[in-house]
């Protein structure tokens, strides 16, 4: 009934760092809206849940999940720390260069608490029970970061203070992940494969399917694939279906122009290569059935190191089009 | 009406395989995942054609793959076409949904896996991003602190101490040395640990689980076929999983009101327990787990070494559960609870209570 996964798994050694980057742009609503506009203004609000006073103020009654009048209160400046947790070495995800405690810090005048930072100078001025008030930002957007910190004291430090502003009704916020991809055997195969000019493939075996060199296993079997399986593929094909993309310049967007990507069937075998460039075809003269081959990269341009790889795409043989109706259908 | 009071009980887990977890593991999470379920397939005695349902759980932030979960399915065959489903959640989330679809009554087997690599990324990074879009993630708050935070409200609380913590974390290596599949184990003092200097106080870094990757599988069956399938399957008596608020301002972060509910909904009913698998994070969590479940002090917690030895994020809480049930099928145990969690500081909890015949 059991069996003991002995596989050894192997560590990473080549890795491919990207940064992946969500530039959110939120609607606050009817609630977080006027919490953040008070910000704006050096202020706290809470919303009455029944007989408890919540902040940060949300929409619905966290109970009940009852949608909440909409009846504010003001509630601090200060407050007092409930519990904390001390970041000694804060990272750049971090509000505060330096060490710092993350708390949840109980408004005056609330029966929750808010989570946020406190600037100390060191760990020993932090207590569970000690009183903080808000050290307000010059610059404040209607965002949880226009009180740059809480501080140990009664008072707030305001910053040209008071002026009502135009109420917040949109946030921005832009996170961020960093990635390092490792790199697998089969890519470096296929990669060195490419640097030679050939096109390889790996031929599972045991529906003799062809994939691409850089996959692993055959999905349809679940059958690992390795140098064994590898095979040398025909460098010619026909174009099965394709696409015109017209560039939104979204950040990381590089193409201007309307551009194309095509499907290849490869000539005697039975694999599809998908999203392929093709090479010098106005994207007016792209069509199924268009005869095509393998383009690699020329010793000039596998030097230039911005290049992403040494297959450049595929461009017309010049031979007649392959007219059967059916290649249509063979996109992947 | 209560989950376990509808007829569940005909279903059983009779198979399953885990990796290893390991640090940084160089096959892609498909790669990781395709021996797994083919050794779970194995482990049940069944062809992948007798599957009448497959659901997977799997989070794509982790990888940074778009659509990765899409990937991850090559790993059931899913050709000729197979009925499944995906959820952004831990395996034992799969599990739960696959379980639900055997009481339909018109299949006799399921699959569910869970996989997950925490190592491509930094997890501090990618768990602020599951926070409140508005009042936590622009702070830049990472699960390490958070569990800082939970950690000196239990100690003001008077509920535990850092000796607390640091007996949990011995235990855990303790344990876990006879776990093949575990990262970190061994034997350590509490003393010396407590000597360590802090992380994030009153945590230090023993207190705070390793990154890794694994993956793990799980084969479920209904009634006879369970007996055919397996000589000593191990019965879900009940499952059932809870949430609570989001923002940890707005509820006792020193208990775990789901967390209870959750164990009561499953049919737990205070009685003896051979072995309890805990999704206990951060070492307070254990506490505060064994206190909402309502677990003696002679309970044997954790016996793989729970995540403090190894935490493969998403598929850790399905891992719970196949330590769990490996104990009945083989024999060791007769009734077993499993724990599993998700979001922030315990905010999701699910339990499985598991029995032999």
């Amino acid at each position: 009934m059991r069996t003991s996964h002995e596989r050894g798994i192997a560590e990473v050694t080549i890795t491919v760092e990207s940064t992946i980057k969500f530039p959110y742009k939120r609607s606050l609503g009817p609630v977080i809206g006027p919490f953040m506009t008070a910000l704006a203004e050096q202020r706290f609000i809470a919303i009455r849940s029944g007989s408890r006073v919540i902040c940060p103020p949300l929409e619905w009654d966290p109970e009940t999940a009852a949608e909440l009048p909409r009846d504010f209160v003001d509630v601090g400046p200060a407050g007092t720390v409930c519990t904390w947790s001390w970041v000694s070495r804060p990272t750049e995800q971090h509000p505060l260069d330096r060490p710092f405690a993350f708390a949840l810090i109980k408004l005056d005048g609330a029966d929750t608490a808010l989570t946020h930072v406190v600037d100390v100078e060191s760990i020993d001025q932090m207590s569970t029970g000690m009183r903080v008030a808000p050290r307000w930002r010059a610059e404040r957007l209607g965002h949880i970061t226009d009180v740059e910190a809480f501080v140990p004291g009664e008072e707030a430090i305001t910053v040209n203070g008071g002026v009502p502003g135009e109420p917040v009704t949109m946030m921005s916020y832009d996170a961020s992940i960093t990635y390092k991809i490792p790199v697998s055997d089969n890519t470096i195969k296929a990669h060195e494969a490419t640097a030679q000019g050939r096109l390889v493939g790996l031929k599972c075996p045991v529906c003799e399917r062809i994939y691409a060199r850089d996959r692993g296993f055959c999905p349809i079997d679940t059958v690992e694939l390795t140098d064994d399986h590898e095979v040398e593929l025909p460098q010619r094909g026909v174009v099965t279906s394709y696409t015109i993309i017209t560039p939104v310049q979204y950040p990381g967007q590089t193409e201007t122009e309307p551009f194309s990507r095509v499907m290849v069937l490869i000539d005697e075998i039975d694999v599809v290569m998908m999203y392929q460039p093709l090479v010098d075809v106005p994207v007016e003269d792209v069509r199924i059935g268009m005869r095509v081959a393998v383009v690699w990269a020329s010793e000039a341009e596998k030097a230039d190191a911005g290049r992403p790889g040494n297959l450049v795409g595929w461009m017309p043989t010049g031979e007649p089009d392959n007219t059967d109706p059916s290649l249509a259908n063979r996109i992947m | 009406m209560a989950a376990n009071d509808r007829g569940a009980t005909d279903i059983a887990i009779v198979g399953f395989a885990q990796s290893q977890s390991v640090r940084d593991a160089a096959p892609s999470e498909v790669q990781l995942l395709v021996p797994v379920v083919a050794d779970a397939i194995t482990a049940a005695g069944i062809e992948r054609s007798d599957i009448g349902f497959t659901c997977a759980g799997s989070c794509d932030y982790l990888t940074g793959g778009p659509f990765a979960f899409v990937s991850n399915l090559e790993a059931a065959g899913a050709w000729p076409p197979i009925s499944e489903s995906h959820v952004e959640a831990d395996g034992a989330w799969a599990m739960y949904e696959a379980w639900m679809r055997l009481q339909e009554g018109d299949i006799d087997v399921a699959l569910a896996f869970g996989s997950g690599k925490s190592s491509p990324s930094n997890p501090a990074e990618v768990w602020a991003q599951q926070l409140d879009p508005y009042y936590l993630a622009p702070l830049g708050v990472d699960p390490v602190s958070l569990a800082g935070i939970q950690a000196q409200a239990l100690i003001d609380a008077g509920k535990a101490t850092e000796r607390d913590f640091a007996t949990v974390v011995a235990d855990s290596r303790r344990n876990a040395k006879s776990n093949p599949n575990a990262q970190l184990s061994g034997d350590y003092d509490v003393d010396a640990l407590l000597a360590e200097p802090y992380y994030r106080r009153p945590l230090r870094k023993h207190d705070v689980p390793p990154i890794s990757d694994a993956a793990v599988a799980v084969i479920m069956a209904r009634g006879d076929k369970a007996r055919e399938l397996c000589e000593r399957p191990a019965w879900i008596r009940g499952m059932d999983h809870r949430i609570e608020a989001h923002q940890p301002g707005l509820r006792d972060i020193t208990s775990s009101a789901s967390t209870t509910l959750a164990a009561r909904k499953a049919g737990y009913d205070g009685g003896p327990l051979d072995v309890v698998e805990l999704s206990s994070t951060f070492s307070p969590q254990e506490i505060i787990l064994k206190n909402a479940i309502g677990l003696g002090a002679g309970v044997n917690v954790n016996p793989s070494g729970g995540p403090l030895a190894a935490n493969p994020i998403m598929a850790v809480g399905l891992i719970r559960i196949v330590e769990a049930a490996s104990r009945i099928i083989d024999g060791t145990a007769n009734r077993a609870l499993a724990h599993a969690t998700s979001g922030p500081l315990l905010q999701q909890n699910l339990v499985c209570l598991l029995e032999g015949e």
